[in-house]
This record gives C-alpha cells, structure tokens and sequence, in this order.
C-alpha cells in the first residue's frame, strides 16, 4: 500500500483575509469593519492554531456498477450516487484522501462561543473549514503534477456527504486508509474528528477531467464553498 | 414610540453594543444598546414595552435581513451581543415577573452531531424574540430531552443536525418525544434538513432560517 503524506505550516498555505470575507458571504466592500478585528487576530495566530496533516492513497483496484451507480475501491463498493459517478466514471485509478487542520483550532472555537463570544467563535471556526481545504487543494496540487508526469489527469474531489453520497460511507472510505490516518477517528454518526477534517476520493485516468466549477452539479443548497471559488 | 426606544431597535439591529465600540461607524461614539436600555429604565419605560417595542424588533429586523440574504451570521452574531447588553439591565425583571417571556424553547444538537454553530444560532435568535431558551448543548439523546420537558411542560422544542447520518437520530428523538407528549410542537433544521423530512418524522415544523422559526413560534405563542 503505497501512502503518500503531507504535513503543511499554515503559512505555507497563503490563506489570505480574502478566503475568510467571502466564505462569510462579504466581497472587501462589504464587510462591517468590526469583523476586520477578529480576521486579523485568526489569521496572526494561524500558525499555534493549526496542526495540518493529510495524504492519499492509490489503488487500481477499480470496479462500476453502472446500473446502481456504485464503483468498488478494493473490492469495498460504494454507492456514490449518479451526479459523481458521472463525474468520476472514466477512472482507471482512484486516490482515497484525507486531510485535518488538527483538533485545537476546533477547541479553541468552542471554548471562545462558550464564554459567549459568538462572533469570534464563528471566525475561528470558519477559519479551520478554509485551512482543511486549502492543505487539500495543495495535496492535490501535487497529486495532480504527480499524475500529470505520468501522462495521466484527474478529477475533482468527492466527498462523501454532497451530491446523494452518504455520510455513512465515510466508515467504508476510512477502511481503505491506515488505522489513526493523520491522527483521524470516526465517531459511530461516520463524523470527523477532528472535526475540521475532509476525506473523499479523486479520480485518475487518461480520459477524465477536471471541471473548474461544479457547484451546479452539486445538490447542496447550504454549502459553505457553494459558488465561493467561482466568484 | 419614544426617541430612546427607537435608538435602542436600532442599535440592536445594527450591533451597536456600547458607546465605545466603534461598530457601526455611523454611530460611532454615540450610546449603544448597553446605556440606551439603562437610560429607557431611567426614563420610566416599562420594561416589558423595552423588551416588545426595541429588543424584539431590532432583532426581528436583522433576522429579516438575514433570511433575504441581505445580512450575513457574523451581523447577526453582533446584533445578538447588543441584545445581549441590553439584556443585563433587564434581567432583574424577569426575576421579578415584571416582564414575561413568550415562552420557553428547549433546543440542542441530536445525539451523534457535535455541530453547534447552527444551533447557537437559532438559539440566540429565539432569545431576542422573547423567549427563554435552554440550551441543552450538542450530541444529546433524547432523555435529556424529555428530562427538560417534564421540567418545563408547556416547553417548545428544537431539534438540529448537521449531518445526513445525524438527521437521522432526529426521527429517533422526535418519536420517543411524541409517544410522551404527542402534542409537543418540535421544530427542525440543518443543512440536510428539508419540509418532506420534516413531514416524514412527525415534526411540527422545518425552517431552513432561524427567522422562520421565529416567525411560526410567533404563532405558536399566540
């Protein structure tokens, strides 16, 4: 089993305060200054906040049940659903991935909106959501240059939880991966803990691409990165 | 309405919490919610007319705004810690039944979700509409739940969850809770969440935004 593992500084990450002003809904124009305080305190303290790991695993061994929409990684079959299935069909391989910003900035969060500072809490929370997946867009930076040398593309990231792909499966996913991957358990809901955790699959081929917006594919009304990057 | 009551609505709407922050500049170095909710008191305003006529509505407003997509959680957290200001200079009336609350509202994260940030949410916006919020926290079964019901009979409740596996455990809570009380109003939200689930357990009611909460509670109440 073939791991590859990565372990980030937060500033080697470049998150800047543009990241956090959008993922609040804001543009540079419109946010209330008060806010400006809290962004700069998360982003200053960025480095004691964060403990960034993740990393992927590749695996051949891929198998599709077109009829229910479902592809096996290893044998274990997963029902994605048709929106990723259509998405990820053309795979020869499949990278299972995971990655955390690491359990303080999580506690920090909490311990801040239990002493009743809401707004805070909210930043720092917020903030621990764009470092998970900045570290992820960086792990899959490489994996793409990686597969690239090899004359190879690949996909978006799917994960389990948008587009009809159940939570649940993320027990299945997790099975596929070493024991403790990055220091990340499951709790029996299927929930990441550290809770600023993401893990899902990418898919690798010859023929499979890469969309730069798939919000519209996506049936997650809610979502926080909804549209975000496309702005 | 008095010149002091319509500042005050304004400045919880606004999230002007005290003279010296500096948060909305328009209003900066002017009084906040914490001395205009003083100076109504010194004024003889009763204080159930503040909380009815300023609190309620400056709240109802940004959450209004917020539902429209014209004002975003980090206003309403602001607008919450200027309630929350203006709150301390009435809280002995409550003590003293001199103001009355719409009712109670018995809210926290299913078991399985660890999830609050939606929760304190809607939490703190029932509390700006008048209503005394316990707040039993995240990942809770539902024996604490019925354990705070039997506490506070004439209670609402309000379930949330974050997660698709989580939502789940709300139809678990929400039958035990009923085969007690079948009466009980329930209300649901979370991401996940939409109004056929919320038919499909037996809850009472699913608002996607705490303002639709507000709103039904407004009907509940009356």
């Amino acid at each position: 089993m073939t791991i590859e593992k990565f372990s980030f500084k937060y500033s080697e990450l470049n998150i800047g305060r543009n990241a956090l002003i959008l993922a609040m809904g804001y543009s540079q124009e419109s946010l209330p200054p008060m806010i400006n305080e809290e962004i700069d305190e998360v982003l200053e303290s960025g480095n004691e906040l964060c403990n960034i790991e993740g990393g992927y695993r590749i695996t051949d061994s891929v198998n599709w049940d077109k009829s229910i929409f479902s592809i096996l990684l290893d044998n274990v079959a997963f029902d994605i659903h048709k929106v990723i299935f259509q998405q990820i069909k053309k795979s020869n391989s499949v990278a299972i991935f995971a990655c955390t910003a690491g359990k303080k900035i999580t506690d920090i969060s909490k311990e801040i909106m239990k002493d009743g500072d809401l707004l805070k809490g909210y930043v720092y929370d917020l903030f621990g959501s764009i470092v998970v997946e900045s570290a992820m867009d960086l792990i899959q930076d490489s994996l793409q240059k990686e597969m690239v040398a090899l004359g190879l593309k690949i996909t978006n990231r799917f994960s389990p939880g948008y587009c009809g792909w159940e939570v649940a499966e993320q027990k299945k996913l997790f099975s596929l991966l070493p024991e403790h991957f990055c220091g990340i358990e499951l709790t029996d809901s299927c929930l990441m803990q550290p809770t600023k955790s993401v893990s899902g699959i990418i898919g690798i081929g010859e023929s499979v691409k890469y969309n730069r917006y798939t919000c519209n594919i996506c049936d997650a009304p809610n979502c926080l990165y909804r549209n975000l990057k496309y702005q | 309405m008095s010149d002091t009551l319509e500042r005050l609505m304004n400045c919880v709407e606004l999230g002007k919490i005290n003279k010296l922050s500096a948060f909305p500049p328009s209003l900066k170095g002017q009084d906040g919610a914490d001395e205009l909710s003083k100076l109504a008191l010194d004024e003889g305003i009763n204080p159930q007319v503040i909380l009815n006529q300023a609190l309620i509505p400056g709240m109802s407003k940004i959450g209004e705004k917020f539902s429209q997509g014209k004002a975003f959680v980090p206003e309403m957290l602001i607008s919450a810690k200027a309630m929350t200001a203006a709150m301390k200079h009435l809280k002995p009336f409550f003590a003293t039944g001199e103001i009355k609350r719409n009712g109670v509202f018995v809210i926290g994260t299913v078991f399985g979700d660890l999830h609050d940030i939606g929760k304190n949410i809607v939490a703190m916006t029932i509390e700006g509409a008048g209503w005394e919020v316990i707040d039993l926290g995240v990942d809770v079964k539902p024996e604490k739940f019925i354990e705070t019901i039997e506490k506070y009979p004439n209670c609402v409740v309000g379930l949330s969850a974050l997660l698709t596996t989580t939502m789940a455990n709300m139809e678990v809570i929400v039958k035990e809770i009923k085969n007690k009380y079948p009466d009980k109003v329930i209300l649901v939200g979370g991401a996940p969440l939409s109004q056929d689930y919320c038919n499909k357990i037996g809850a009472s009611f699913y608002s996607r935004d705490p303002q639709g909460a507000v709103e039904y509670l407004k009907k509940v109440a009356a």
